[in-house]
This record gives structure tokens, C-alpha cells and sequence, in this order.
């Protein structure tokens, strides 16, 4: 099977501690106390690549069939992008309590 | 012949043609809860982001202390992915009791996980948040978010904790084999991927 092949046990330790690293940078992002939009954009950014390292490595999809990954990926993420119609109503009720 | 060409072909000769994944039917449907799943948590999220951009005075409740309680359970679930990679590996190898302790170690790591996720809930419990609760005064929308979207993800850890237990019991009886085993993992490491969302977003973001 395709996943018996993947990474030995010392990049899987190195993904590990590189995915510390990542979480530690999210941490001191944070301390540094930016704007709220600049610190989310941030944080999104690291955790998706922490999502697609996981998803690749850890979840072995980068040595399964790449049709697994063309049957998967695009259609979540398609609905992921889907659900962001609603930040324009959640700005318009930030405005309207803001007039209260 | 390879497991996947074994199980689709088994009985039915060759009637059934091999699966285009290449993968065992049950991870396959692993492969389809862990979408689902996704999209659950995918919505959860977002919920919480609406009710936070529509409110004006969101509190930012945590401390350094529980920063670095969530920077601890950060690196106990991470850890697990790893003991449990480490668990995949040796089942894969044949190493039957190398494999049942590893699974072990992340069941472990599981339940401290829930333990120290609990302890925090119950420390914001005595300073008054709760679901409905906010003790400074503010939106009470911080505490229905929070709860329900951390209580969302203790419940697939402990529900994963209980999984790996069934599966490790069923794989030492012989019931079960290496790629119950796998399947299993699948679900740990989504587990841990959806806690490098919520952590930024439900702590960090609200970190004072």
C-alpha cells in the first residue's frame, strides 16, 4: 500500500519540533501585541500551514494516490470559502452597536 | 496483490475492480468523516468569528497562566501525534507489543490532554464564566463560543481516546489488524490538526 512507504522516524521528530517552533512564533506574535486583524491574519496563516503539514505528514496524504488528494482537499476548502459570506453581516451588527 | 486489491476483491473474484484511492474502504470512510468533520469544526469557528466582529467590547479573558496551560496541552497533543506515528510504525513492522505501548503512551497523553483542558474550564468556572456568564460585565456570546467550540473538540478527544482503547484491546486479541490501527491514527492526527485552529483562535486571540 501507498502508506507504507513515508517519512523515516527522524523528519517525523523534525516535523514535530517544527511544528512546536511554529506554535512558539504564534505565541511571541501575539506578545508583541499588534492590531487584532494584523494578529488573526498572522495566526491563520501559521495555522493552516500547520493544518497542511499535518495533513501531508502526519495523515500520510503525500504518499497516498493524488487522487485522494484532488477528491478531498479542493471540495473542503471550497466549503470552507463558502461559509465566509457572513463576515459582511457580522460588520454591519459591529456598526449598528457601535450606533446604540 | 495489496490490502486494498485484497478487500475489494475478496469473494467476488474478479468482479470488483480495485478502489481509484488505493486505500482500504474503511479508511476511505475515514478519509470522508475527517471532511465532515472538518467542515463541523469549520463552521463552529466561524460562528464564534461572527459573534467576535460583532461585538464591540469582546473580552480578552486570558493571562499568561492559562496561555501556557494551553501552550502545555498544545505540546501534549502534538506529542501524541507522535507517539501514535510511532505506534502506526510498529504495528505496520509486526511489533505487536511495541505498537500496543505506544498506543499506551498516546492514550496517555489523551487523557492528560483532557485533564488539564478540564482544569481550565473549571478554573474559568470559579471566576465566573460560563456559557451564558460573563463576569466582567461584557457580551455573554465569549463564553458560549468558547465553551462550545473547546467542548467540541474535548469531546472528539475524549471519543479518540476511547476509540484507540477499543482498538488497541481488539489489534492485542488478534480481532484487529495494522491498518485498524492506521485508520484510527487518521482520526487522532485530524484530532490535533482542528487544535492548531482553536488554540490560536479561542486563546491567543483572546489573550490580554
Amino acid at each position: 500500500m501507498a502508506t507504507d512507504q513515508g517519512p523515516s522516524m527522524t523528519t517525523y521528530v523534525g516535523i514535530w519540533v517544527g511544528l512546536l517552533a511554529i506554535v512558539g512564533i504564534e505565541v511571541a506574535v501575539t506578545y508583541q501585541h499588534p492590531e487584532t486583524k494584523d494578529l488573526l491574519a498572522v495566526l491563520l496563516i501559521l495555522a493552516f500551514v500547520e493544518a497542511a503539514i499535518g495533513l501531508l505528514f502526519f495523515m500520510h496524504m503525500k504518499y497516498e494516490r493524488k487522487v485522494l488528494f484532488w477528491t478531498f482537499v479542493p471540495i473542503t476548502l471550497f466549503v470552507l470559502l463558502m461559509m465566509d459570506h457572513v463576515w459582511a453581516d457580522a460588520f454591519r451588527m459591529f456598526s449598528l452597536r457601535l450606533l446604540q | 496483490m495489496s490490502d486494498s486489491e485484497l478487500t475489494m476483491t475478496a469473494g467476488h473474484g474478479a468482479l470488483m475492480e480495485e478502489s481509484p484511492y488505493g486505500v482500504q474502504s474503511k479508511k476511505l470512510a475515514m478519509w470522508l468523516f475527517v471532511a465532515s468533520d472538518a467542515v463541523t469544526f469549520a463552521a463552529a469557528l466561524v460562528a464564534y468569528g461572527f459573534l467576535r466582529i460583532g461585538s464591540p467590547d469582546w473580552p480578552r479573558p486570558f493571562e499568561w497562566p492559562s496561555i501556557a496551560n494551553g501552550l502545555v496541552m498544545t505540546f501534549v497533543l502534538l506529542s501524541s501525534s507522535l507517539t501514535m506515528l510511532v505506534a502506526v510504525r510498529a504495528a505496520k513492522a509486526g511489533l505487536k507489543s511495541k505498537a500496543i505501548q505506544w498506543l499506551g503512551f498516546t492514550m496517555l497523553l489523551g487523557i492528560i490532554f483532557a485533564a488539564l483542558h478540564l482544569r481550565e474550564w473549571f478554573h474559568m468556572f470559579d471566576e465566573g464564566w460560563g456559557l451564558y456568564k460573563n463576569p466582567t460585565g461584557g457580551p455573554v456570546d465569549f463564553g458560549a463560543a468558547f465553551f462550545s467550540v473547546t467542548g467540541l473538540h474535548l469531546l472528539h478527544v475524549i471519543s479518540g481516546v476511547v476509540a484507540i482503547a477499543v482498538i488497541t484491546l481488539g489489534y492485542n486479541r488478534g480481532r484487529l489488524d495494522s491498518n485498524h490501527v492506521e485508520t484510527t491514527s487518521l482520526y487522532w492526527h485530524f484530532v490535533d490538526i482542528v487544535w492548531m485552529f482553536v488554540f490560536p483562535l479561542m486563546y491567543l486571540m483572546n489573550a490580554r
